[in-house]
């Protein structure tokens, strides 16, 4: 304990390097933490799952899959056709619609990405929002009921809603882009809990699907689009051997042919969109990281080395009162220890709360994914990285302490 | 705000970089104070002086890496458009992946006035641009398990080419009428021709097994004659085009008529339109989109962009990244900031006697903070040369990436470009971290009396 207020003691001494020391630990943490949280979280997302699988069907070939509805039935229900089939626990159906509200400019502030899908489905296979604290649960519960009442309900997450300048209860035409001549008019019925989902939207599937029909009454042909509405599936299952079985269900039906459709794993299909951003995700993970972490290791290095040269007599005045050698670099190394587990603490924690509660995420779009969590690890990184980093800049200091010779300290002095 | 975050303009950060180290030492000569005391301070701390620098070589290094990154990406996508050719995509389409063109509306459009003719023909390209989910069976160490293929069906390759402006390197051929030629295993259907871009084809190339590689003629690239495996089918290669820094670079070419309905693409998505000159094609472009309601295209709706406007679009992946890493960089040069402070800050509690004794010996306060400020820049200039010339040894590594525009993505193949504008970023960053790791404890040191500072 006296060991203890002893560092303490030392660190208040020169309060400005300690403070300049853990400022220059916190700004650094805080990118890393920024930086493992991205990457935790798609390691995760492409990682494979033991249980509770979720499987992805898309057109097998081209990307974007474009399927026709009529698969959606069939797929929904794994394909089975004989008793012993698998049949999927749940499955969610996916089209997406493109538009903007204002016709004459495509811009930030009027587009509008939205899935178009059965509205309940968000509550039972969408990621993240299938597994909200009650509170939130019950409040999306409730939108979900809404737009299962009224099929022009739409929900818009509410970085989107701020970009277009709506609220809750306007009423808005989306013009489709990517869908020509499909203009959808909706109200907004809520939005998605702060997060995932800030910029992106969701129709009922049924309200897009009657305004193709309505497109075909009233121009007499189908939409151009007509039979590519269906860009994925989602089923669910129990484990990989029903995953597998679903697998060769599908892949012999003959239901499938044009369009030819394959199904993957949810992690693998993640993986597919992401082999893009491999090298980019390399340099962020073996490049960026370790160089901020050795940026981190040097600026502790350094302040402690001031540190140690600056105490030379101080030191020899120690070992004259019967401190040993170990302990004198147990003091230094202390010193770095707790500064450096301290302010990196301070700043993984105050990310997590900033970045979680306050900005929904870090802002970073890549693929399909906006905004990235901080992981909740982050709460316990920062102490870690920081003891770590100061562990490793302080040893080479701390052990030339152990090599200061009381004798030529003092005559120096003399 | 677009024109702060352009790359392009970045060079002129190494001519203010010069001329602020001209100015610094202008202002050292003006000060008075031998440069050898301040060289022989910062050689007498050499550890920490050392070691500071270490920390602006990896802050400056990294960031000129990836700044070469971005760049790449953005060299990429500038290079890629000819400013006389007009692309036609279905309307509300900013991606050749989601467009369906009418070949109706392709043939009509192909015949207005500001298409260059050759001979009878109107000179454009009708294409169907389609993205491959490849996966790749046992991947050689460090390779991707899949890839994003881009492959675009042509009705013909030259005429393609031609408005393109690619042609093919020594050696190739473009693939055939029919498209096809017969397989080796006459028990298979017969092997797709196809024209390689020449990153793509290194990419491809890597992919192969030890066994395949020792026996081709090309090692480090699929060549003519190589073959590719997708899924059921077999691709060879007929030839490899001269498309390097363009994304052009990562496609792969084949007959539409065949490659289209193997993948369930039978429609087209763009048609490239070659006009007289680049007024023309934006005159073309304008047009098409009706941009003036009084002299606009009526027969069909579509979107069309001259190809310059289309890859800028594609840059907006760039801006995000740059923006992103233009936020780590300051954060790192802030951590990298709070390093030079705690230097300078020792240095000058080191050095109060020798602050008394200037003083005393008549220099002005402007002239120590000139003599620390100096220091401070010297230790920045040198870590930030050094971290620019790790982050130059990167300049020309082949990566991929992705350049989109919003909907639809494009996978690229390209190389990392470490050019004056890139450098002369991470040397203002690092002149700026020496200048604001100095300037508060240069001021200190200019507050201490000459009689305390002597009395220590």
């Amino acid at each position: 304990m006296r060991f203890l207020n002893l560092i303490f003691r030392n660190l208040r001494r020169n309060v400005l390097r300690s403070l300049l020391t853990s400022t220059g630990v916190m700004v650094l943490v805080f990118v890393i933490t920024l930086i493992w949280s991205i990457l935790g979280f798609l390691d995760r997302a492409t990682s494979e799952k033991s249980s509770n699988f979720k499987g992805i069907v898309t057109e097998k070939w081209s990307i974007p899959s474009q399927m026709p509805f009529a698969y959606a039935r069939t797929l929904e229900n794994g394909a089975s056709r004989e008793d012993g089939d698998v049949r999927p626990e749940d499955s969610m159906t996916w089209q997406f619609f493109i538009g903007t509200i204002d016709k004459n400019v495509v811009g930030f502030n009027s587009f509008v990405f939205a899935f178009c899908m059965e509205p309940r489905k968000l509550l039972t296979m969408m990621d993240e929002l299938d597994s909200l604290p009650p509170g939130p649960k019950a409040e999306l519960e409730k939108v979900v009921e809404t737009m299962e009442k009224n099929k022009q309900g739409v929900i818009i997450g509410q970085k989107r809603l701020d970009a277009l300048n709506k609220r809750v209860g306007d009423k808005i035409t989306i013009f489709g882009q990517n869908y020509r001549d499909i203009d959808l008019e909706v109200e907004i019925v809520g939005t998605f809990p702060i997060g995932r989902y800030d910029n992106n939207s969701c129709i009922n599937r049924e309200y897009l699907n009657a305004s193709l029909d309505a497109f075909k009454a009233r121009t007499g042909k189908p939409h151009r689009l007509a039979e590519k509405t269906l860009n994925l599936v989602w089923v669910r299952v129990p484990d990989r051997e029903a995953f597998d079985q679903l697998g060769t269900q599908i892949n012999s039906s003959p239901f499938f042919a044009a369009p030819a459709v394959k199904i993957e794993t949810a992690s693998s299909g993640v993986a597919n969109f992401l082999a893009g951003y491999k090298d980019l995700l390399t340099i962020f993970r073996w490049v960026l990281a370790p160089s901020i972490l050795i940026t981190l290791a040097v600026v502790i290095s350094n302040a402690i080395s001031i540190s140690v040269r600056e105490r030379r007599k101080e030191m020899a005045v120690l070992k004259v009162l019967g401190f040993r050698p170990n302990q004198i670099l147990g003091l230094v190394m202390g010193e770095a220890l707790l500064l450096g587990g301290i302010a990196g603490a301070i700043s993984s924690i105050a990310t997590y709360y900033f970045v979680n509660k306050v900005l929904g995420g870090i802002p970073f779009p890549i693929a399909f994914f906006s905004s990235f969590p901080v992981e909740d690890g982050a709460l316990w990184w920062g102490a870690a990285i920081g003891l770590v980093t100061a562990f490793v800049g302080s040893i080479i200091p701390a052990l030339s302490t152990r090599s200061i010779k009381i004798v030529d300290v003092f005559s120096k002095v003399a | 705000m677009m024109q702060f975050f352009d790359l392009a303009n970045a060079w002129m950060l190494l001519p203010a970089s010069l001329a602020a180290i001209l100015l610094t030492l202008l202002l050292v000569w003006a000060a008075k104070i031998p440069l050898i005391y301040n060289l022989r301070n910062l050689q007498l701390r050499y550890r920490t002086t050392l070691l500071t620098a270490v920390a602006f070589t990896m802050v400056i290094g990294v960031l000129t890496f990836m700044m070469g990154f971005i760049n790449g990406l953005r060299v990429l996508t500038q290079s890629s458009g000819i400013p006389e050719n007009v692309i036609v995509l279905s309307q509300g389409s900013t991606d050749e992946g989601i467009s369906t063109l009418a070949y109706e509306d392709m043939s009509d459009i192909a015949q207005l006035p500001q298409v260059t003719r050759q001979g009878d023909e109107p000179l454009c390209s009708r294409e169907a641009y389609m993205v491959i989910n490849q996966p790749i069976d046992d991947p050689q160490p460090g390779r991707p398990k899949r890839r994003l293929l881009q492959v675009r069906g042509l009705d013909d390759p030259v005429v393609s080419a031609n408005v393109h402006g690619f042609e093919l390197l020594p050696g190739s051929n473009w693939f055939s009428e029919a498209g096809v030629r017969a397989n080796i295993d006459t028990d298979k259907p017969p092997m797709v021709e196809v024209v390689l871009g020449e990153g793509i084809a290194r990419e491809l190339g890597a992919d192969r097994s030890p066994i395949e590689m020792s026996s081709s003629k090309d090692k480090a690239s699929l060549s003519p004659g190589d073959i590719i495996q997708l899924e059921s089918r077999t691709l060879v290669v007929a030839g490899i085009l001269k498309t390097e820094g363009t994304t052009f670079d990562s496609e792969v070419w084949a007959k539409r008529s065949v490659i289209g309905p193997i993948f369930g693409k039978n429609n087209y998505t763009t048609l490239v339109l070659k006009t007289q000159s680049k007024e023309s094609a934006m005159e073309l472009e304008s047009f098409l989109t009706g941009k003036d309601p009084d002299n606009k295209y009526e027969k069909a709706r579509v979107n069309a962009f001259t190809e310059p406007n289309f890859f800028k679009s594609l840059g907006q992946t760039n801006l995000q990244l740059l923006i992103g890493t233009i936020f780590v960089a300051i954060i790192m040069a802030f951590g990298g900031v709070m390093g030079v402070m705690n230097t300078m800050f020792a240095a000058i509690s080191q050095r109060m006697k020798d602050i008394g004794v200037l003083r005393l010996l008549g220099y002005g306060g402007w002239q120590i903070l000139i003599s620390f400020l100096f220091e401070s820049m010297l230790i920045a200039l040198f870590g930030g040369l050094l971290g620019c010339a790790i982050g130059f040894l990167s300049n020309g590594i082949s990566m991929t990436s992705v350049v989109s525009s919003g909907p639809g993505a494009k996978a690229v193949v390209f190389r990392i470009v470490v050019d004056a504008g890139v450098l002369g970023i991470g040397l203002a960053l690092s002149l700026m971290m020496g200048f604001f790791g100095g300037l508060l404890p240069a001021q200190s040191a200019i507050r201490l009396k000459p009689l305390d500072s002597l009395r220590g």
